[in-house]
């Protein structure tokens, strides 16, 4: 389980560093940054409701007092 | 603006040497105050407050001299590498206590319990000692304030992820009203962000509260305590910063400073505050969850 955190992750970190490529290449009337923002708040969130039901359904063991 | 042959040339500046001073206060201020110095205690504040006054003070600056029109294509391209600079210098900032925390957790912890070739250290050295994460029970508890529980990913934590989140989606409704020549949602939507972030920052305090007076979750509660206040205790400052840099763009958005095409002073504080809460969810999964 894991594992589809870090693709997750992998994903998001892409596209916010697109984002910061297209900030860097672009001239302001570009609208390439804002779409990969777009898309880096979407994964986001779907990682948080992902997240949300692996707690709920026991699928992953969050840290607790040893 | 003129074209990219003129160059510009800016003025002697007071701002970068007074924002070192501020800094200097600052670090220096905290780490003595770390070890209960009241001096140190009120250098802290006051180099905390020189920062906000230069950061204040330079972003006007630079704002009246973008405003005034003085500043060109070259100016612009100079602003854009600025800022990729900064972004690589904040990447290395948070990959080195990331790496902090995966060294202590994956390596050292396991070693001191006898992993790998280290099986006298767990055997002779702390016997009893236990690797375990989070390293409640530290070898030589007297030295250490012992912490009763730690901070629960589903309490605070996840309700500030989802404000953080929440954020990162009105910031980016902005940013397509800015697109969009929409004035009206550009603000709204800076404000909503601005708030949520304020309010990440009042629940941030709270929680530090609760680890101090009722968990004893402290700086000097061992490796586990020193991890999870710099690596949330760091963010924290970022957060507040970015709610500075927002309250600023707010501000100009509000005196109309941009249009569809010229806006990077919007873009460049955009993209901090998106990759501040990309840090803060990397935070909640590896700090309080897993």
């Amino acid at each position: 389980m894991n594992y589809i955190i870090l693709i997750f992750f992998i994903f998001i970190i892409y596209s916010l560093a697109s984002a910061l490529y297209y900030m860097m290449k672009d001239g302001d009337g570009s609208k390439r940054m804002v779409k990969a923002l777009t898309i880096r708040v979407a994964i986001s969130i779907t990682l948080f409701v992902f997240i949300l039901i692996s707690f709920w359904m026991g699928w992953i063991k969050p840290a607790g007092v040893a | 603006m003129q074209s990219r042959l003129d160059y510009f040339i800016p003025g002697g500046s007071y701002w970068p040497i007074l924002g070192s001073v501020g800094m200097a206060a600052l670090l220096g201020g905290f780490a003595s105050s770390l070890h209960g110095n009241i001096v140190g205690t009120s250098a802290m504040i006051l180099g905390f407050g020189i920062i906000i006054f230069m950061v204040f003070g330079w972003i006007g600056q630079v704002i009246n001299e973008s405003e005034s029109g003085i500043y060109n294509l070259q100016v612009d391209k100079s602003f854009r590498m600025g800022m990729g600079w900064f972004i690589f210098s904040e990447v290395m900032f948070f990959a080195a206590f990331f790496g902090a925390l995966f060294y202590a957790r994956q390596l050292s912890v396991p070693w001191l319990g006898g992993e790998g070739n280290n099986q006298f250290t767990g055997e002779v050295l702390w016997p009893e000692f236990k690797a375990v994460w989070p390293l409640i029970n530290v070898p030589l508890p007297d030295n250490f304030s012992i912490p009763k529980g730690i901070i629960h990913a589903w309490e605070i934590p996840a309700i500030n992820t989802l404000l953080l989140l929440t954020s990162g989606a009105t910031l980016t409704w902005a940013h397509w009203a800015l697109m969009n020549k929409n004035r009206n949602q550009l603000i709204t939507g800076l404000i909503a962000t601005i708030v949520l972030g304020i309010t990440f920052l009042g629940f941030q305090i709270f929680e530090y509260m609760e680890a101090y007076n009722h968990l004893d979750l402290k700086l000097t509660s061992g490796i586990y305590g020193s991890t999870f206040f710099m690596l949330t205790g760091f963010h924290g400052l970022h957060v507040t910063l970015g709610t500075i840099m927002l309250i600023a763009i707010l501000m100009r958005s509000i005196r109309g400073h941009f249009n569809t095409d010229r806006h990077f002073g919007f873009e460049a504080v955009a993209w901090y505050w998106h990759f501040v809460d990309v840090v803060w969810l990397g935070l909640f999964i590896v700090v309080y969850w897993l």
